[in-house]
């Protein structure tokens, strides 16, 4: 009888953990295509110097320091896929740098203990323009246009800037999306 | 130990992930413009244009805000480069516009010297009369050119008036608008002739025509060119405005609006003599032998 009771108690608590992952997967899902429409129309006005800011990028650094490597490599890798498909460039470039990005990033928090405001500015500069390097890389050694190696540079450095300013303004959203969306634990006494 | 495997599965799910876009960048350089992949791409943006559209319709003004902050320097200095090309166009535009007026004032001047068969010296307009009861206009030919007092003066719209002063360099003629100015008209209609007086910035009066005399407003009337007068035949002077009825009178009075822009007048010829025009070259030998003396002013300078 007791054994009957705990296995119905497990199985309650196994639904709601898979409805609670459901509902997390539906929700970053939302927020990457919400980035991606966002991106592909107000920040693609927001030119200067001949680069403007990557909001994907942005979410999936700030994911994965906020989540850690896995959820950060699978954002980047979703966001990425996402945004090869949906805006027409050489499909799996954007997949494959953002996974690496957000592992990356995701591994990096852990070694970092900087109690900073600051840290995820830099992070997410930083981050960026390393990101941004290694697609232009991969793209120069599949032989698609970069335009040289001093654009490549330039516009990796200037994108990662102007996602650096962005930056407090979208990581407050993010960590209360991340929040809302993490499984409850409840601890009774 | 529970770490280890959380790490374990964590690389695994990266190596994975690169694998597949690995994969990916090779099907779709593997397969071009036609594989597989390409067409999802192609359904991906199907799906997604709509839900773009519907985001930029709304953002648009947003971004462009945006933009417009971001490029605030470059807006300035762009603003700035604008209102330059433009007070320099502006310039261009008032020199063309000067010219095109200097071109017509230069034809008409030329077709009324061959349409009237006038010898003259040409001159422009150089200073007007500061005073407010004197109606003249100073010109830059003078004595050294040939110009003598009592010569008419025209521009290629009309006449103009006649000399008044002469300088060795300098003249002032004095207009038909003047008070002083008197010049014998002729209403081409009905032939009828009168007396043009100027009346300052109101429009020239036609005194001493005859009661009877039919004037049509809009009328043309020009110099009559009577002998021993200063003024060739034939010079337009001005359009009937108003014709005020002689009820009682012995002559009617005719108002005329001069065809002269004088505020405008930039070349003028100085009348120093007729010639006789060639009669127009006819098409057939009859039309030819028709007298052509309806077009010839007379000759009567002077």
């Amino acid at each position: 009888m007791a054994r009957a009771q705990s296995k119905g108690s497990l199985g309650t608590k196994e639904r709601s953990l898979d409805s609670a992952g459901v509902r997390r997967v539906v929700v970053w899902v939302a927020v990457l295509l919400t980035c991606l429409l966002l991106q592909s129309t107000v920040f693609a006005q927001i030119q200067l110097g001949g680069a403007k800011p990557d909001l994907v990028y942005m979410v999936t650094i700030i994911l994965a320091y906020l989540e850690g490597p896995s959820s950060g490599a699978l954002a980047g890798f979703a966001g990425g896929m996402a945004e090869d498909f949906l805006l027409n460039q050489p499909k799996g470039i954007t997949a494959l740098t953002l996974t690496l990005v957000g592992y990356g990033v995701g591994l990096l928090r852990a070694y970092i203990v900087s109690p900073s405001p600051l840290l995820p500015v830099f992070l997410v500069g930083g981050a960026t323009t390393v990101g941004y390097l290694f697609f232009g890389l991969v793209r120069f050694l599949l032989g698609e246009p970069v335009g040289g190696p001093g654009y490549v540079v330039r516009v990796a450095l200037l994108t990662g800037l102007y996602n650096a300013i962005l930056t407090p303004l979208i990581f407050p959203i993010i960590r209360r999306v991340a929040e809302s969306s993490r499984t409850r634990k409840v601890f009774r006494w | 130990m529970a770490l280890s495997r959380r790490a374990r599965s964590t690389r695994l799910l990266v190596i994975t992930l690169v694998f597949v876009s690995l994969l990916t960048i090779t099907i779709d350089y593997r397969e071009g413009q036609s594989g597989p992949l390409e067409l999802a791409g192609k359904g991906a943006l199907t799906v997604v244009g709509p839900m773009q559209q519907a985001v930029a319709r709304v953002a648009h003004p947003i971004g462009a805000f945006f933009s417009g902050i971001v490029h605030i320097a470059s807006l300035q200095s762009e603003n700035r480069r604008l209102q330059d090309e433009v007070r320099k166009l502006r310039t261009e535009n008032t020199q063309a516009i000067g010219a095109v007026v200097e071109n017509d004032q230069l034809r008409g001047l030329l077709q009324i010297k061959a349409r009237l068969g006038l010898k003259g010296v040409a001159a422009s307009v150089i200073g007007q009369s500061p005073s407010n009861f004197e109606w003249s206009v100073i010109i830059d030919a003078g004595s050294s050119e040939g110009v003598k007092a009592d010569e008419a003066v025209v521009s290629g719209d009309g006449l103009v008036g006649h000399v008044t002063e002469v300088t060795p360099r300098w003249s002032k003629v004095t207009l038909i608008l003047d008070p002083t100015s008197a010049v014998a008209g002729r209403l081409v209609d009905s032939g009828d002739t009168g007396l043009v007086v100027g009346n300052g910035n109101h429009d020239m009066s036609m005194q001493m025509v005859a009661p009877s005399a039919k004037v049509n407003p809009g009328e043309a009337v020009v110099t009559a060119g009577f002998k021993g007068g200063l003024y060739p035949a034939g010079i337009i002077l001005g359009l009937v405005s108003h014709v005020a009825p002689a009820e009682g009178s012995l002559s009617k009075v005719v108002s005329i609006a001069p065809v002269v822009d004088f505020s405008s007048l930039q070349f003028v010829l100085v009348v120093t003599g007729t010639r006789p025009v060639p009669p127009p070259p006819s098409p057939s030998p009859s039309a030819s032998a028709s007298p052509s003396a309806a077009t010839s002013p007379g000759g009567s300078g002077g």
